[in-house]
């Protein structure tokens, strides 16, 4: 029980750290406001659970209705996922990306996230529609069985592998010129404009990463929890991980990792041992609230986060303040 | 054919619903330069107030009125005590987004421990059947029309031809040049949240008229609606709002009648994404969604 307890919560964590770094490219880097950040979660999610689900015609798993059904082994649906959340990113990046305002990106974003929970809430025969997948074959599971206390670690191990292959990358590209390029373009569009950067062509491959990395964050949630479904990537989980960067500090991977620890991870941890009191559901219609005042708290008194974004300035340049 | 025709009926009275919400969202962004995300959750808060007033036996034409004061306060304070100090702040236009979202958040989830999870349908809110060839409207949906009309009158009077409508007009082409004009726009925006705020109540009350239930998740697809007939017109233009209104109600009820009416909102966003990729700026615009962010 316990043990289920700490890698329940090491999971979850490792799921999110990856999440909010991959929202940091794109968001605090780059300045694209994504809010359907939890689409490409999502994307990763189903892309891995048909892979690795049999069809679902075989006995046992009829009881829904999906598309696919591939039944492949461990590391090719986890792929897949992460392939299916960049791919997706094309053609969403390709409207909103090229000529919109950044506002205009955050709405069409937002209600692009709504709508695709939408459709496949309503299209029962495609991903099972409300009541989601369930039974998703969890990875490695013919090898080690997925109750004991050995697979948890296993797990936890996959994950965190993972988060730091995630954060090498992560930090590869923030430290890159193309990095640099990146900021240089969410500080001052037209400037970074002139002196010839691309701006359309650097949103949309930071905007593809970012989907790669979101596909992977669903495709570990998946693997551990073995199920998904519409209520699990409502609109409001991008705003959870909107918090955790803003809180954590945007556009420093430390900041989002810290962001990550302290908003999904130490804040519901927190609020779970809240006694419930009041009428049903009181308690996390709450927390949600407090989600709503941690953002516009953190951006009225500490814009920058718990760890800011350290000031890049050019050694050799004559000294004074920069902006 | 009476499909279509009937369709078409329908379509009128969401159009009239649409209108009404569009405009007043459509003011608040071109006018204070606020794209308030919180609208569909003001919206069914004031639908909420309707039905309260509606419950206790008085006329939902009169809770309509109640609903309109709530929005106009509830908007006033919103800008008062949140968008305004933010914006004298500084913040960015994504970081007013950011803000407003928040703000939507919170409202919905205030509002759930209060009215509760369930959907809940007005009193007496059909009215009589009405025939007109193969089009049938109840009394209430002829009412909703006539309330739309009257109000895109009443806001086309305001902008044209009043001194408030001028200063308006002034301080969304240009708040500075406004201000030095001797302009008080900080009164005038005070005034305009007022007015989008009433205009903002009385939408959520008529488009809960028009739907048999409602529950607070239907802010979110209110939301939605209102933002692509804003889009659709060219956003912060009051007059574009009324033309994308008038396609939006007619396109999706004409969905509804021949496809499925889940995906009224789909198909809403169909029409989003595709004003995005033709015509980014809307159909009557100025300014609009090209312009770099300022």
């Amino acid at each position: 029980m316990n043990t289920y307890y700490a890698a329940n919560l090491l999971i979850y964590a490792g799921v999110d750290i990856i999440a909010c770094l991959s929202l940091n490219l794109v968001f605090g880097v780059s300045g694209i406001v994504n809010f359907s950040f939890i689409v490409f979660q999502a994307v990763g999610a189903y892309t891995t659970a048909v892979l690795s689900l049999p069809p679902d015609s075989t006995s046992g798993y009829d009881f829904q209705h999906y598309i696919g059904g591939f039944n492949l082994p461990f590391p090719i649906p986890w792929i897949g996922g992460a392939l299916a959340g960049g791919l997706l990113a094309i053609p969403v990046g390709f409207v909103v990306l090229r000529k919109l305002r950044s506002d205009y990106q955050a709405i069409a974003l937002l209600v692009m996230s709504v709508i695709a929970n939408t459709v496949i809430t309503n299209a029962d025969k495609f991903l099972n529609g409300a009541a989601g997948l369930a039974l998703v074959p969890q990875p490695l599971s013919t090898q080690v069985d997925p109750s004991t206390d050995a697979y948890y670690y296993l797990y936890v191990g996959i994950t965190a592998v993972a988060v730091v292959i995630v954060l090498i990358v992560a930090n590869r590209i923030v430290n890159s010129p193309y990095g640099r390029s990146l900021r240089a373009m969410r500080e001052r569009e037209l400037a970074a404009t002139a002196i010839g950067k691309n701006p359309v062509a650097m949103k949309m491959t930071v905007f593809i990463v970012g989907g790669v990395i979101a596909g992977l964050s669903g495709a570990i949630l998946v693997g551990f929890i073995a199920l998904w479904a519409p209520s699990v990537w409502l609109y409001p989980e991008t705003i959870i991980l909107f918090a955790a960067v803003i809180v954590g500090g945007k556009g420093n991977n430390i900041g989002a990792i810290l962001g990550a620890l302290l908003v999904p991870v130490g804040f519901e941890e927190v609020t779970r041992f809240i006694p419930p009191i009041g009428p049903v559901g009181l308690i996390p219609a709450l927390q949600w609230v407090a989600i709503g005042l941690l953002i516009i708290g953190f951006l009225w008194f500490r814009p920058d986060g718990v760890r800011p974004e350290s000031r890049r300035v050019f050694e050799g340049g004559p000294a004074r303040e920069v902006r | 054919m009476d499909l279509y025709l009937e369709a078409l009926g329908f379509g009128l009275v969401s159009m009239s619903v649409i209108a009404i919400a569009a405009v007043g969202f459509t003011m608040q962004f071109g006018i204070t330069n606020m794209i308030n995300l919180a609208y569909g959750e003001v919206m069914i808060s004031s639908a909420y107030v309707a039905y309260y007033i509606n419950r206790a036996g008085i006329s939902i034409w009169i809770g309509m009125l109640a609903a309109a004061v709530f929005g106009a306060v509830f908007s006033f304070l919103l800008n008062r005590f949140v968008y305004a100090p933010f914006q004298a702040k500084g913040t960015s236009l994504i970081g007013m987004v950011i803000v407003s979202l928040a703000v939507s958040l919170m409202i919905a989830n205030l509002l759930l421990p209060i009215v509760g999870y369930y959907s809940v349908s007005y009193e007496n809110a059909t009215g009589d059947l009405l025939h007109f060839g193969p089009i049938i409207l109840t009394t209430n949906q002829i009412a909703i029309i006539g309330v739309a009309l009257l109000l895109m009158l009443v806001i086309h009077g305001l902008l044209r031809y009043t001194r408030l409508g001028k200063a308006m007009r002034a301080t969304a082409a240009n708040p500075t040049l406004a201000r030095n004009c001797g302009i008080p726009t900080r009164r005038v925006i005070d005034v305009v949240w007022l007015i989008t705020g009433a205009l903002c109540g009385m939408a959520g009350t008529v488009a809960a008229i028009n739907s048999d239930s409602f529950a607070i998740a239907n802010g979110a697809s209110f939301l939605i609606t209102v933002l692509a007939a804003a889009v659709l017109g060219g956003a912060g233009q009051p007059y574009g709002a009324m033309i994308g209104a008038v396609l939006i109600g007619v396109i999706t009820e004409l969905s509804a009648a021949t496809w499925s009416p889940q995906y009224k909102e789909v198909v809403a966003f169909g029409i989003l994404v595709l004003v995005m990729v033709l015509r980014p700026q809307g159909l009557l615009a100025k300014r609009g969604a090209l312009a770099a962010a300022g």
